[in-house]
């Protein structure tokens, strides 16, 4: 465990005066899942939106690879291989899965023109690793169930070979089987070395994926803990009471 | 969910003929309801207007002749143009209510460019002035929609507000330019783009040409999609889907040319020309309901036999088909058109995925714009004259179009070919009714009810399909 | 008559009619300049005001009937001798009317009428607008069949208009020498709507049609290019406004008339009355005044109605010569020898 995969050093955002995030600083190994806890508020979404170049930061430096990454943007994040996956799913409802999951960096014919069978060709193969049951390629993404769209989600950060992904609340709009099955997804993609940022509410879920767990309040970071360290409680009481629990480091 | 898994390879014979049909050849069943309205439309003035005063139409109306299609086909080749760029607008969940105003501010650049301006300095008739003229309507249009896109991206008001403003002002630039006189006539050569004239005609063996070039471009395209899918494993369609498909293309774009290159030039025309071209005019018995002329004694009458030229295509309806066509590309086959419909479909989405929807807000707009350019010399050169009138309450009619044609007003759903359909079927009530002699009040009535019918139709329809 | 007297003509007139009493103030409440006819009015009673030795002053209501109300006050205020008034709204300006007389000066409705029977009523005679066309039509063209395209269905006019066509025609209609073969309202009096409406008369009566009324030179244009693309650009087609692009038609033989209203006329002639008015003639003595009743509520007041010019072939000259267009505008196109004027 050299240089960290994602570094980031005392961000800090704030909006019409309010400090979102205040000189927060965490990192992330590859092959890590790191959760992120927190009220509703706490800034965690924030935080997150500011290394997938949703927000720019007023103060604060990024490393990826222990060199400095200029994000100002959803395009520059992507560059760097860092892909999102949004609690609101952010999928173009009216587009089929395929354009879904090239959106913003389609396959182009040498003519210039949209290639779409080649992309619903991949969308197939990358569909089919990690969804099999997933048939409903032509269909526009709104006919599709809660499930289906997170793998949709998730396999648009899969298909551009992402380094770094962050995943905001996968699971709140799942039934258990899918939840299941995302968190089938994010133990492979673990194993496949990527890096996970998990935003979550439910404690337990992030005691089960999750390496180390960072936990914000108010904006500002609680600490940082090993789950396996501590108990739901000793997490219960850092969101609520903002404070480390004793043992820890 | 359950029929997912089921292999279409083989229908279930139980479905019945239309239902194989459309599963075989993935025709949109909208657009098939939407031809066979208009054709419903089409009968009905025939039929009506052949009662009133018979005529040489399919039911022995006015309206299905090869003279009214033809004409039907100029009057809508403005609006159909500018209702390709509307689509656009309102799949993004724009709306553009400045595009008459921008018409008549367009057309009337153009003109005074032309009339007061480059034809006392250049000597009038010189080539220089009707390129010069359409370029700059063209350009000028660009920037304005370009302004527009700006205010609406940028400056973050709503489209709405930024075009009713141009609504309203760019009516007054247009009144200020010519100081409300109307600005006429228009160059020579630039009145050619308004098919009024015999130089705008095809004539019947260019229209065949290209009827003929454009079945084959059918035929590549199926044969093409059909490879491209092999290459790739895809299921395909049933080798008589795609016949049937090519079929039905081909007989559409025939049986178009055949019906425009059978309407003759008019009789006073063709006069005109043989005159002009010292083309003896034959002699011949006098027949007033033959198509071409020949002489009795010294009267020049229209005869069955002798001099006779045919129509084809007028140069507006081939620019509105050209515009069609790229439209229809843009939207579905570039990146571009990709982005607009995702931006209607999740504007937050496009964002996150990295789409500058601004920049694209902004290009949307100014197509919008250079299409009104377009439909700014289309309008123009038809009436030989350009006036602050022209184009006023087009974005209504417009609108309209594309929102018969299937555009959904939330945004993110639209078809080019739908909105050119709508503009159509505006146009032919329109234009039927005017055939019958009714009353401008009832006309109105007409139209804006069919305008709410037709929305009410197409959500009860997509109600059903989901 | 009156149609053919240049300004300078009409100036004779007037200074020789009344002794004029110099240094009088002649007010004008303009409604707008918005439309540029307006500054054709002005010019021509600005400088028939002040060549008498009198005093122009003049307010622009700029389209609102509140800041007109304000404008006449102020007038009233500058005690002019007489004050015409543009009214953006008829019934609106009726107190401001009612303040001039109060303050004892003469008021002129000038082209918009207001219903005042102290007032002196200027205008065109807007139903003779119609007839006109219709006559000189009727010269041309005996008998046919006739086509009429109309103004907008919500404007008034376009009944008068129609009403005075009908005038003149009735008798050929009625003894069949004329044929009503096609007859639709224009939304918006819009040229391309006229061009459209044209094209279907043309095409439902098989090209049948010998003439064509149309009630303005905007939708006489539509017309005639609906015309030319069935090479009938030719038959007489009527129209009013005197549109430079109608004059241009009218010397190219494809329109045959347009009537026009000279505002120059219609200014000398309401300079000519006001000065009278300064000078203390009684308004009925006025030379040309009638009663007119015909307005809405028909309240009769003295009027006085200038008949308009229909400009042909023939008197192209008329316009030109009143500067209402070039000759190079009216003649452009023009084969020589085939209009006098344009030679």
């Amino acid at each position: 465990m050299s240089t960290p995969l994602v570094e980031l050093r005392n961000m800090s955002i704030s909006f019409g005066g309010i400090k979102a995030v205040d000189d927060v600083s965490i990192d992330l190994f590859p092959g890590e899942v790191v959760g992120l806890l927190g009220h509703n508020g706490a800034g965690k979404s924030t935080l997150i939106k500011i290394l997938s170049g949703a927000y720019r930061r007023d103060r604060g430096h990024i490393f990826i690879n222990g060199e400095e990454a200029h994000i100002s943007n959803p395009r520059d994040a992507k560059n760097f291989g860092i892909e999102t996956i949004y609690q609101t799913l952010a999928l173009a409802d009216n587009v089929d899965a395929a354009a879904n999951l090239y959106l913003g960096r389609e396959l182009r014919t040498r003519w210039g023109t949209l290639d779409d069978a080649a992309m619903e060709a991949e969308a197939r193969k990358v569909m089919g690793r990690l969804n099999p049951n997933f048939k409903r390629f032509k269909e526009p993404a709104k006919s599709l169930s809660g499930g289906q769209r997170q793998s949709v989600a998730i396999a648009r950060a899969v298909l551009f070979n992402a380094k770094i992904l962050i995943m905001d609340e996968p699971t709140a709009a799942l039934g258990p089987q899918e939840t299941q099955m995302v968190a089938e997804l994010i133990h492979e993609l673990k194993r496949q070395g990527l890096g996970i940022f998990l935003i979550d509410h439910d404690i337990h879920a992030v005691k089960a994926l999750c390496d180390r767990a960072a936990v914000m309040k108010n904006g500002q970071l609680v600490g940082v803990v090993k789950v396996d360290d501590v108990t739901e409680d000793d997490l219960l009481g850092m969101i609520i009471l903002g404070k480390q629990p004793d043992k820890a480091a | 969910m359950s029929k997912q898994g089921v292999s279409n390879a083989a229908p279930e014979s139980r479905d019945s003929l239309l239902k194989r049909f459309i599963a075989a050849t993935e025709i949109d069943t909208r657009m098939l309801g939407m031809v066979a309205a208009l054709f419903a439309v089409w009968c009905a003035f025939d039929i009506y207007s052949g009662i009133l005063r018979p005529n040489t139409g399919l039911f022995g109306g006015a309206f299905l002749t090869p003279r009214n299609l033809w004409t039907l086909l100029v009057q809508t080749s403005s609006i159909a143009v500018m209702s390709t760029g509307m689509v656009l607008i309102i799949v993004m969940r724009h709306i553009d209510l400045s595009i008459g105003s921008m018409l008549s501010l367009v057309a009337v650049a153009g003109a005074v460019l032309q009339v007061f301006i480059l034809g006392p300095s250049i000597g009038v008739g010189h080539p220089v002035i009707w390129i010069a003229a359409i370029l700059a309507c063209l350009a000028l249009g660009t920037f304005i929609g370009a302004l527009n896109g700006f205010l609406t991206a940028y400056a973050q008001i709503p489209a709405f507000i930024v075009t009713l403003g141009g609504l309203i002002a760019y009516s007054g630039v247009a009144f200020l330019l010519a100081k409300g006189v109307t600005v006429a006539p228009m160059d020579k050569t630039f009145k050619i783009i308004g098919g009024g004239v015999p130089a705008s005609w095809l004539g019947p063996f260019w229209s065949w040409a290209l009827a003929i070039v454009v079945c084959v471009l059918i035929f590549l395209g199926i044969v093409g999609g059909r490879r491209q899918r092999q290459r790739f494993g895809f299921k395909l369609r049933p080798v008589w889907g795609e016949a049937t498909l090519i079929a039905i293309g081909s007989a559409a774009v025939l049986g178009a040319t055949a019906v425009l290159t059978s309407y003759p030039w008019p009789f006073g025309l063709i006069k005109q020309y043989a005159e002009e071209n010292n083309i003896p005019i034959p002699a011949g018995v006098e027949n007033p309901d033959g198509d071409a002329i020949c002489m009795v004694g010294e009267k020049v009458v229209r005869c069955t036999e002798g001099l006779i030229y045919y129509t084809g295509f007028a140069v507006p309806v081939l620019i509105a088909l050209g515009v069609g066509v790229v439209m229809t590309f843009i939207a579905t086959r570039t990146r571009f058109g990709r982005y607009v419909y995702a931006i209607g479909g999740n504007p937050e989405a496009a964002d996150l995925a990295g789409i500058d929807t601004k920049k694209m807000t902004v290009k949307v707009f100014a197509l919008m714009g250079f299409l009104v350019g377009i439909s700014a010399v289309i309008a123009s050169a038809r009436l030989d004259a350009a006036t602050n009138a022209l184009g006023q309450l087009n974005e209504l009619f417009v609108i309209a179009a594309a929102v018969i044609g299937g555009t959904s007003l939330a945004g993110g759903i639209g078809t080019i070919y739908g909105a050119i359909l709508g503009a159509l079927m505006m146009q032919s009530i329109q234009s039927g009714m005017a055939l019958l002699n009714l009353p401008a009040a009832f006309q109105n009535i007409v139209v804006g009810t069919v305008l709410v019918f037709a929305v009410y139709v197409d959500q009860f329809y997509r109600r059903r399909v989901k | 008559m009156r149609k053919t007297l240049t300004l300078a003509a009409l100036l004779a007139a007037s200074v020789s009619n009344y002794a004029l009493a110099e240094g009088k103030t002649i007010a004008v409440s303009w409604k707008t300049f918005q439309e540029e006819r307006w500054k054709t009015d002005e010019a021509a009673i600005k400088s028939a005001v002040e060549a008498a030795g009198n005093t122009y002053i003049s307010t622009d209501a700029q389209g609102s009937a509140q800041k007109q109300a304000a404008d006449i006050e102020g007038l009233i205020s500058q005690k002019p001798d007489v004050i015409l008034v543009v009214a953006f709204d008829s019934d609106a300006i009726l107190p401001s009317i009612q303040a001039i007389s109060n303050a004892g000066i003469k008021s002129i409705a000038y082209d918009v009428q207001f219903e005042d029977p102290n007032a002196l009523y200027i205008t065109f005679d807007n139903v003779g607008v119609g007839r006109i066309i219709a006559e000189e039509i009727q010269k041309v063209k005996p008998e046919g069949n006739y086509a009429f395209i109309k103004g907008d269905k919500g404007d008034p006019n376009a009944t008068f208009l129609f009403q005075g066509m009908m005038e003149v025609l009735k008798d050929g209609l009625d003894s069949g020498k004329i044929v009503n073969v096609c007859e639709t309202f224009t939304d918006g009096w819009k040229p391309d709507n006229a061009q459209k409406n044209m094209e279907q008369c043309l095409t439902s009566t098989d090209n049948k049609v010998d003439a064509v009324l149309s009630e303005n030179d905007g939708m006489a244009s539509g017309v005639v290019a609906a015309l030319e693309a069935q090479g009938m650009a030719g038959i007489p087609v009527g129209g009013q406004d005197g549109d430079l692009a109608a004059i241009n038609r009218v010397a190219l033989g494809t329109q045959t008339v347009s009537v026009w209203k000279n505002a120059t006329d219609l200014g000398v002639t309401a300079a000519a009355a006001a000065i009278a008015l300064a000078d203390g003639v009684a308004m009925d003595q006025i030379e040309g005044v009638g009663k007119f009743s015909g307005g809405k509520n028909g309240v009769e007041m003295n009027s006085i109605l200038l008949a308009p010019t229909p400009i042909t072939k023939s008197n192209i000259d008329v316009a030109i010569s009143a500067g209402h267009i070039s000759k190079e505008q009216a003649c452009a196109g023009v084969a020589a020898g085939t209009v006098a004027a344009c030679d």
